[in-house]
């Protein structure tokens, strides 16, 4: 027996000094962390230099230390400009793409299919459904659309995802039902939109802005909302980490290390539905983040979603956030919709992961 | 390692005897059945601690369906499952994970874990720290993947591994969930048959260092060269348990598998070799289309 440990001692030290094998995670982690917050702050501070008005980077960065220490902004320009109109846009920047990629990479591990991502379930159909009717029957003009918008988005994709989560457990709650029941769904919601604006294409306009997504009119109101509305159920997404890694094994070998499958499964959809309704209710749809950064991520950090979750929620904020910074920029002083913008990136690199992976995940 | 000797043991264990020994498993009259058709019907079985029990039958015979009860993966219609004198239907699936658990002939591959991530998840039942491993858990898994071989695949991905290390790999994830009873479904399948020696010695080791293991396999030689005993399952019936020696014979084989066979022994061990069937008995003849027409 002696002679075992020791001999079991000996590899564990060449592994030791290999690769830093026992906290090799933690450290990797602890990486990914330092350098992404390190990055996301760098780019909010860069971001906020971003508009009409120019500000240098050490003249933002003086600004927002000042709102941060001041809690709120003195009579000085720069300030204001900063507190009321760049700061609430990139933070909701943050939370969106935070949010989008914890609920794709959720919903990938919890339909054991990696090529889904949160709007799989119908939520974002669902939602743009709801924005278009709402847009459509007029109840978005003026001040009401602050409220009426996002309302309209939330109760729409709640309702949209509902119905498929009630089709996919019907037909038996395989993984494979919630993607089909999610297709249907929003296949179906697609064709009510394109006649909904068929017959109303004068107001059409109105919602173009929002179908494409776009951070453009963010109020500090609407941003507290979507920081906590994202913040909660991403917290809660990270504590359900080591589940998440057995449902990995399929759902019977799951039950078998004691996970009652069925439970775990409606608890997390209904989670990553009000992460994602949250996500899409006041800066539209955004495709792509969701898909593309869990995959990234699970390239570099590997499938442990100790790892997966911290990471493409840091990860997916900075791509959102790059992404953003973009279409300020290129067309200057006019703007890009991030929404295609993020789509038209995401597009290639999504092909070229299915052509390079897609045969390994037999599909 | 100091065990009784299930040699000694089985005796007084013939033809299914429910004979009073430290038992780890009791099935009692189980049925069990998807939609209206039963598929497992008055089961009765006793498995002694550190047996290593084969359970033998044709496809669809109900081998895997009988170790999903036992699990509790799908809940029975009659009977009792008792597992370390504790009724399965009483425990929740946090209890049950620690006294028993299924090994799979294989698993997707098609996630990102490394080996030693892989192996962890086995630990999964025990764990009390909410994020990490505790050094504890650590050092069972890094122990078990020594004694099977593949602590130098640790941070190798699982799909990147063979066949024959996947198997390894998937015996530690059951080991280190350090459960009483074992239940191994087709272990060798995939493997070549040094592979399947290899398995088949891991597996006799478990049960002599006290864990009970229960075998689902197609390879009746492999389990009469290694099991202390044998379990035939037809059409969700045990048609014979007992030891190998006396559950192996010319008759039971073709009751359950409908092929004649010869039975040699060799020190006491059954070895079944299949005899062509005579012509009249041939159930399928397969011939070239044409053949006749070119002369053949």
């Amino acid at each position: 027996m002696k002679e075992k440990s020791d001999a079991v001692s000996t590899v564990e030290k060449e592994l030791d000094k290999k690769l830093g094998y026992r906290s090799r995670n933690k450290q990797r982690l602890m990486m990914v962390l330092a350098i992404g917050i390190l990055g996301i702050i760098v780019l909010f501070i860069y971001s906020l230099t971003m508009g009409v008005y120019t500000l240098s980077f050490s003249e933002a960065m003086g600004d927002f230390w000042n709102i941060l220490t001041n809690l709120g902004p003195s009579d000085d320009m720069g300030e204001k400009i900063v507190y009321y109109s760049r700061m609430p846009r990139s933070i909701g920047v943050l939370c969106v793409g935070a949010g989008l990629a914890t609920a794709g990479a959720v919903m990938q591990a919890l339909i054991r299919n990696p090529l889904v991502d949160p709007y799989i379930t119908g939520v974002s159909s669902g939602a743009s459904f709801g924005v278009v009717l709402v847009s459509m029957l007029g109840i978005s003009i003026g001040p009401l659309a602050t409220i009426s918008v996002p309302m309209a988005a939330i109760v729409g994709a709640v309702v949209a995802f509902g119905i498929t989560m009630l089709v996919a457990e019907v037909a038996g709650g395989k993984a494979m039902s919630y993607v089909l029941a999610g297709v249907i769904m929003s296949t179906g919601l697609s064709s009510a939109i394109t006649l909904v604006i068929y017959y109303n294409v004068q107001d059409y306009a109105g919602v173009m802005k929002w179908m494409f997504g776009t951070f453009m009119d963010l109020s500090w109101d609407s941003v507290v909302i979507m920081f906590f509305g994202t913040i909660i159920p991403i917290i809660i997404a990270m504590t359900f980490a080591r589940k998440l890694n057995i449902m990995l094994l399929g759902e019977e070998q799951a039950q078998y290390l004691g996970v009652d499958v069925c439970l775990l499964k409606r608890c997390l959809m209904v989670l990553i539905a009000i992460l994602a309704a949250f996500c899409v209710a006041y800066c539209g749809v955004i495709g792509f983040v969701g898909l593309i950064v869990p995959h990234v991520c699970r390239m570099v950090v590997g499938g442990d979603h100790r790892l997966l979750i911290p990471t493409s929620a840091v990860v997916g904020a900075l791509l959102l956030l790059v992404a953003d910074i973009f279409c300020k920029t290129v067309a200057a002083p006019s703007e890009l919709p991030i929404g295609a913008i993020v789509a038209i990136i995401g597009v290639p690199f999504f092909m070229y992961l299915m052509i390079k992976e897609g045969k390994r995940y037999a599909m | 390692m100091q065990c009784e000797a299930p040699e000694q043991m089985t005796d007084f264990l013939c033809g299914g005897g429910r004979a009073d020994y430290n038992t780890i498993l009791t099935v009692d009259g189980l049925r069990f059945g998807y939609g209206s058709e039963d598929v497992l019907e008055s089961i009765n079985i006793d498995v002694g601690r550190n047996e290593f029990v084969a359970l033998l039958g044709p496809n669809g015979s109900g081998k895997t369906t009988l170790m999903r009860c036992i699990n509790k993966v799908v809940s029975i219609r009659e009977g009792v499952i008792k597992i370390d004198g504790k009724d399965v239907d009483a425990m929740s699936k946090d209890s049950i994970s620690r006294l028993c658990t299924t090994v799979p002939a294989d698993i997707p591959t098609d996630f990102s874990l490394s080996t030693k991530e892989f192996v962890s998840l086995g630990r999964y039942p025990y764990i009390t720290n909410w994020w990490w491993e505790s050094k504890e858990d650590n050092d069972i898994v890094e122990k078990t993947m020594y004694d099977f071989g593949i602590l130098h695949y640790a941070n190798r991905r699982i799909h990147e591994l063979s066949s024959g290390e996947r198997a390894r790999a998937l015996l530690a994830k059951g080991v280190v969930q350090e459960p009483r009873l074992i239940m191994v479904d087709e272990p060798s399948a995939h493997l070549d048959i040094k592979y399947k020696v290899q398995v088949m010695e891991m597996l006799r080791g478990l049960s002599r260092s006290g864990l009970t293991v229960i075998m689902a396999s197609h390879d009746l030689n492999l389990a009469s060269r290694y099991c202390d005993k044998a379990m035939l399952l037809h059409k969700g019936r045990i048609v014979a348990y007992g030891p190998c020696a006396e559950v192996m014979t010319p008759e039971s084989i073709r009751e359950v598998f409908d092929i004649d066979v010869k039975v040699i022994h060799d020190h006491g061990i059954p070895y079944i070799i299949p005899t062509p069937p005579s012509e009249g008995d041939i159930e399928f003849k397969v011939e070239l289309p044409g053949c006749e027409k070119n002369g053949f």
